[in-house]
């Protein structure tokens, strides 16, 4: 049962606690492994060697965002993964041109600073059911987080406030066995662990 | 380790625009950020109190999008990479 973050300790000795267990720490740390992939594609596995995604995938836990596990993916006019559009927003809404430019010159930074953050958050949690966070260490884990949600978010179609009370209404009615209602749960543990370290976080 | 906020410097492109033309950055409300969060970022990111922040998140969550930064364009291009370095749904736009 996890005990969501708690601030301990005041200045450069603050710490935010917090203990999850195993099964949740590594469900949350795959899924930072799957958005750091989706922000910075690993080199394809050489033939016949282990494919990790898949030996996951087979312990049947998974959620899975990837996308080559979306069924019904539906690319955008530019054939980008629309959950790296919510990653990697248009910064420009009037001028096409401008935002171009934009993306140009922030997206490899962007991406390469989100992964890192994703890999160090993942690392964090993989440690001990125990885990204690400075400053640094929990601005990662809370970015990380985001970026898990706001991918998880789209692939189960939240887009706007009233998707998620249309969500959270069907999933009364749901098969127990359907992904959806699994996909839901992860989602809502993932809101109140981060609620749990952003309000810690901004007590300070 | 170097997190998401980090900025890197853009350079802005054009050149079309009055040196002095306010240029804004938007936030815009979307269905997964948290309201704590919201504020966090915008106490930590630009370094408004929380009162301010507060009231920034809020103008986001009951009207759709705030705005909360002006000033030269490519002051305005930075706020927009960090907000996106936090996961929050930027944009940077001249203030018509």
């Amino acid at each position: 049962m996890a005990r969501g973050f708690r601030r301990k300790g005041i200045g450069r000795h603050t710490r935010y606690a917090a203990q999850l267990d195993p099964l949740e720490r590594s469900t949350v740390a795959g899924l930072m492994d799957q958005v750091r992939d989706l922000l910075d594609p690993p080199a394809p596995a050489p033939e016949g060697g282990d494919d990790f995604a898949s030996i996951v995938a087979g312990l049947g836990m998974g959620v899975t965002v990837a996308a080559a596990d979306q069924a019904d993916l539906d690319p955008d006019a530019a054939g980008r993964d629309p959950a790296l559009d919510r990653l990697l927003p248009t910064a420009n809404r009037q001028d096409d041109e401008v935002a171009a430019e934009f993306r140009r010159l922030t997206e490899t930074g962007l991406r390469q600073r989100k992964a890192a953050a994703l890999e160090t958050a993942a690392d964090l949690l993989r440690r001990d059911d125990k885990l204690r966070l400075d400053a640094d260490q929990a601005r990662a884990v809370l970015t990380a987080l985001t970026d898990v949600r706001l991918v998880l978010g789209e692939r189960m179609g939240l887009r706007t406030d009233e998707d998620v009370d249309v969500l959270e209404a069907a999933a009364r009615d749901l098969d127990p066995d359907d992904p959806l209602g699994y996909a839901l749960a992860i989602y809502d543990f993932l809101t109140w662990l981060q609620e749990t370290l952003a309000s810690a976080m901004l007590d300070g | 380790m170097s997190l998401a906020p980090v900025t890197e410097e853009v350079t802005a492109t054009g050149g079309d625009v009055a040196p002095d033309t306010p240029w804004i950055t938007i936030v815009w409300n979307d269905p997964v950020n948290l309201m704590s969060y919201v504020t966090w970022v915008l106490q930590n990111h630009f370094g408004y109190s929380r009162e301010k922040s507060e009231k920034l998140m809020m103008d986001v969550h009951t009207q759709g999008r705030a705005v909360v930064a002006n000033g030269t364009r490519e002051a305005m291009e930075a706020d927009t990479e960090a907000l996106h370095g936090y996961g929050l749904w930027a944009t940077f736009q001249k203030d018509d």
